[in-house]
């Protein structure tokens, strides 16, 4: 039998006061008013050893009553092995995770951080499973529960600081939600692995600068028992201020219209007048004079930046003015203008407005990122390839030679798109040959007119018009159409059916393109499509998904993935990171390892493109960041523990004592025991007077 | 004490006793009859009876009838140690009724009847007077709840000879449980005023008997001091106390020439009321044999 609470026992001394009590009420047993005692003079109380032994059975129970009391204030219990439901030896899960991030290149943070993390390694016990993560934008493992237990034991900490030490801050930015979540389910991946586990601990080593990005914290379900303990690496107080290139226009260098800069001071900064000046990329300074520019700490705003010589394609901006470096350089890549070629198979007909390309060359005006041009493929009534392979997109209005359909076929299968438009009923030969598909059928439509009826909003050509304000397409009138008949071996998708259900337009591969089939002109003969809003934006997603547009965008955020600058089918693509080091990739494919700011290169066939990477604004803002912001968030966060383990687990001792203690209730029965006592108390105390009283009368 | 009304408690003593006399309550003690005394020079003139003077030609003063009457005043000690009974009434409790009852009765002959409630200090006053209503009002004074504390006669007994200043009879009723000394000198202001004084002294069987039986903590009423006593101890001593108390007062009222009672609770009430008028008769013949020895 053991006690939660043995001092409330104290309160068994308690029985002294009865006892007490009932010799003084034997005493003073009873009290009488009497008119004057002018007449008389006290007399000694006279006791006698009887009196004192007198209801000894209920002075008994009274002391029984206390003492019943004072055991359930003290909360008996029997200890269990088997009740038990951890053992204090046990050992614990323990995850490291140590931010990476840019805004850890500060003076002698990441120095800290790496002295907490291996202080955390080497007070584990031979018990423990420790998983140690590393967190920028991305979570990495660098130590996980199956490798630490594998290690031999007097190895483990050792391993896993050499591990730590390869690390180094990244110029990545911070994404703490992302890297929390994933290291609380490590917990829950490593639950299985049938080894006792007392208690779980997160230990998140960062800054904790105001810039991290805490999405997915909110409303995340922790594994049970976690507990996150937060150690704040404190960096030097000082003044730090970053800056961001927005997103430039093509027109930015050379012309009127400046490049604008978005430039962060931090709350905690003690500055407020900074510089912002161009450099070359081998440093020397580009503008003429450095600019002023004046931001109260906490603030974030955007200013144009000085002027770039003309024909500048790449340069860095620096800012000056603050204490902290590593967030003062942006890089800058002047976004080159697109040029696309579409080539148009037919007539030319760019006046006669009963055409359709009359129509369709006016889909695509010219702007600052984007000049379309649409050709003929075809020089002095000879069919030019080349001109056909430079175009990124193709029109074939209903009619091809022979030549020009194998060309176009091959064209087509090296993943290119192509848009055929069903003029007569003779295209189907055409059609046929260009997809491969002999079965196609074509014939005329009869009736007064057609309305699109049913349209695949799920394809990227439609999805534009998805929402319910744009996805009226019954005011366009289809005069003529025709009906084609595509066999199921064409695995084609009818992306628009007529309302008497013949597909209206189709998509059919070919190889690794794709032909779209429109089953009717839009020249206002064939219907009302060019005279409809839906007509350019149509176009536009048309040229837009089949993949002959370049990246619109230069300027990208560290980690970003930089789409290649050529659709897949081309040639490789040769990129050249700021540390100089290159690698060749397939066209099409995304280039990924965006780990330094700076401009990225790259080379395909004789072009040339430079892409700006950039560290997010974000990680300028330094200023350490509120706790209670994360236990707002739901992170079940725990307070640095500076209790020695002896300690903790005297505490945790406790606890399950207390548990075992709140199972049993054996304070329910004593609670009971006491006030069985208590009624037995009144039935005899009730006795006895009434049994005094009929004494006192017979006298 | 079964009756709740004291007046209705007064009335059936009075009656009873009455009905036990046999006599009539009119005769032998009452107020001296009205009479005329013959003019003198320096008499008021208010108070010539000018009728008599048209029958007989004499001046004659008509004596006012205030004059011849009794007036008598209750003095009820309403101390805390009044509040003592045994018997299921206090002490208290007998002594209002028996003002009730001799105020009934006086006011049933005619006197003016007045009324003192006293414990250390005077609580209630009602004038002597014979009028309507004014015996209820008597009644509903004794029926006040007392707040009293302690007997202390002095106070009490200084503000009745200033407010009772024509002569008349007191009656106090109280159980005189004060050192005899005291009593003494406080008694005695009312003889300066030439009050004649009737004594009831209330005590409680209990309070003579002290029959106790068993050794316990007595606390007095009005001190609240708590003393142990074991009875069979103390009661000689007691009772051998108390009994030279009563004699003490006795020997001051004799000497004073009051008369006095000592009242036993449990004691019917006509009993007392029977004494008192004897008293009364007793002290007419003495005033009348005086009077006949010196014409």
């Amino acid at each position: 039998m053991n006690f939660l609470s043995p001092w409330f026992l104290l309160g068994a001394a308690a029985i002294a006061g009865p006892i007490l009590f009932h010799l003084i009420r034997r005493i003073v047993r009873e009290r009488m008013t009497f008119s004057s005692l002018m007449f008389l003079k006290p007399t000694p109380p006279k006791l006698t050893r009887r009196r004192r032994l007198e209801h000894l059975w209920l002075l008994l129970l009274r002391c029984l009553c206390l003492l019943l009391l004072a055991a359930g204030f003290a909360r008996p219990f029997f200890s269990s092995n088997s009740a038990m439901p951890v053992s204090p030896d046990d050992g614990r899960q323990l995850v490291l995770l140590v931010d990476t991030s840019a805004s850890m290149r500060r003076d002698g943070v990441w120095e800290k951080a790496r002295n907490i993390a291996e202080k955390y390694l080497a007070q584990t016990t031979p018990a423990d499973q420790v998983a140690v993560l590393t967190f920028d934008r991305q979570p990495q493992t660098l130590v996980n529960f199956g490798e630490w237990v594998s290690w031999g034991l007097d190895q483990r900490a050792t391993l896993a600081k050499q591990k730590l030490a390869a690390v180094s801050p990244s110029w990545m930015g911070t994404q703490l939600g992302l890297a929390l979540t994933t290291a609380a389910e490590k917990f829950r991946e490593d639950t299985a692995n049938g080894r006792p586990v007392s208690r779980r601990e997160l230990v998140l080593i960062s800054d904790l600068q105001e810039g991290v990005k805490l999405d997915g914290l909110q409303g995340h379900d922790w594994p049970t028992g976690t507990k996150v303990i937060l150690e704040r690496v404190d960096a030097k107080p000082q003044s730090n201020a970053g800056l961001e290139i927005q997103s430039a226009s093509p027109s930015a260098v050379g012309d009127d219209q400046p490049v604008r800069v978005r430039v962060s001071n931090a709350r905690d900064s003690g500055r407020e007048k900074f510089r912002l000046n161009w450099q070359s990329e081998n440093g020397t300074t580009v503008a003429a004079a450095p600019m002023e520019i004046y931001l109260p700490p906490g603030q974030t705003r955007s200013f144009s930046a000085p002027k770039l010589p003309a024909g500048t394609t790449a340069a860095e901006i620096r800012l000056t003015g603050d204490e902290v470096d590593f967030d003062n350089h942006s890089y800058f890549a002047a976004p080159e203008a697109e040029h696309l070629t579409i080539a148009w198979f037919g007539l030319a007909g760019d006046n006669d407005p009963s055409k359709m390309r009359y129509y369709f060359q006016r889909v695509f005006p010219e702007t600052p990122a984007r000049t379309v041009k649409v050709i003929t493929p075809t020089v002095q009534q000879t069919f030019s390839p080349e001109l056909l392979n430079q175009s990124a997109f193709a029109v074939i209005p209903g009619r091809l030679t022979p030549e020009e359909i194998t060309a176009t076929h091959d064209w087509l299968a090296r993943g290119k798109t192509a848009l055929f438009v069903v003029t007569d009923e003779q295209a189907a030969p055409v059609l046929s040959a260009l997809t491969s598909l002999p079965e196609i059928k074509i014939t005329e439509a009869t009736g007064e007119y057609a309305l699109l009826g049913d349209i695949d909003f799920t394809h990227p050509l439609f999805a534009p018009f998805a929402d319910p304000r744009f996805s009226d397409f019954t005011h366009i009138h289809f005069w003529k159409h025709r009906r084609m008949e595509i066999p199921a071996s064409a695995q084609a998708r009818v992306l628009a059916k007529f309302d008497d259900g013949s597909p209206a337009l189709a998509q059919i591969p070919v190889g690794s393109g794709n032909l779209l089939v429109l089953a009717s002109g839009w020249n206002p003969a064939d219907s009302q499509l060019a005279l409809s809003s839906k007509f350019p934006p149509l176009m536009q997603t048309m040229l837009d998904w089949s993949g002959g547009a370049v990246p619109a965008r230069f300027q990208f955020q560290t980690g970003d993935a930089i789409p290649s600058p050529i659709a897949s089918g081309g040639a490789a693509v040769q990129w050249q990171k700021p540390d100089g080091k290159k690698e060749s990739l397939a066209a099409g494919a995304a280039f990924s390892k965006t780990d330094l700011p700076g401009i990225y290169t790259a080379t395909f066939g004789d072009k040339r493109r430079q892409f700006a990477v950039n560290l997010p604004l974000d990680e300028s803002r330094t200023a350490p960041m509120s706790p209670d912001e994360l236990a707002r968030l739901g992170v079940p966060l725990q307070t640095p523990s500076l209790v020695p383990l002896a300690k903790i687990q005297e505490v945790q001792l406790h606890l399950q004592r207390a548990e075992l203690e709140n199972r049993q209730k054996l304070w329910r029965w004593l609670i009971v025991g006491v006030l069985v006592v208590m009624f037995g108390e009144i039935i005899l105390s009730g006795w006895l007077a009434r049994r005094e009283k009929t004494v006192e009368v017979t006298t | 004490m079964a009756i709740r009304s004291l007046e209705l408690r007064a009335r059936v003593v009075v009656e009873g006793f009455w009905n036990g006399l046999h006599r009539s309550p009119y005769h032998g003690f009452s107020v001296e009859f009205t009479e005329y005394r013959q003019y003198s020079p320096g008499d008021d003139t208010r108070y010539l009876d000018w009728r008599l003077y048209a029958r007989s030609d004499r001046y004659y003063l008509k004596k006012f009838e205030d004059e011849t009457n009794l007036r008598c005043h209750l003095l009820v000690d309403q101390s805390r140690s009044m509040s003592y009974g045994s018997l299921g009434y206090t002490k208290l409790d007998y002594a209002r009724t028996l003002a009730a009852t001799l105020a009934w009765f006086l006011n049933g002959q005619g006197d003016a009847v007045g009324l003192f409630t006293f414990a250390e200090r005077v609580r209630d006053y009602l004038p002597a007077r014979h009028r309507h209503g004014h015996l209820r009002q008597l009644m509903l004074a004794l029926e006040k709840e007392s707040e009293g504390r302690e007997t202390n006669l002095g106070e009490p007994l200084r503000r009745v000879a200033e407010l009772a200043r024509k002569r008349g009879l007191i009656v106090l009723i109280s159980d005189l449980l004060a050192p005899v000394d005291e009593l003494e000198r406080n008694l005695a202001r009312l003889t300066a005023a030439g009050h004649e004084v009737v004594i009831f002294q209330i005590l409680d069987p209990n309070e003579l008997a002290f029959d106790f039986n068993r050794a316990m903590l007595f606390q007095d009423v009005e001190s609240q001091q708590d003393i142990y006593l074991d009875p069979e101890t103390v009661r000689a001593d007691y009772q051998r106390k108390l009994q030279a108390h009563g004699l003490g007062v006795e020997t001051i009222c004799r000497k004073l020439g009051f008369a006095f009672h000592r009242v036993v609770t449990n004691e019917p009430m006509d009993i007392a009321l029977f004494n008192f008028l004897q008293s009364r008769n007793r002290r007419g013949k003495r005033i009348n044999r005086r009077t006949q020895q010196f014409p």
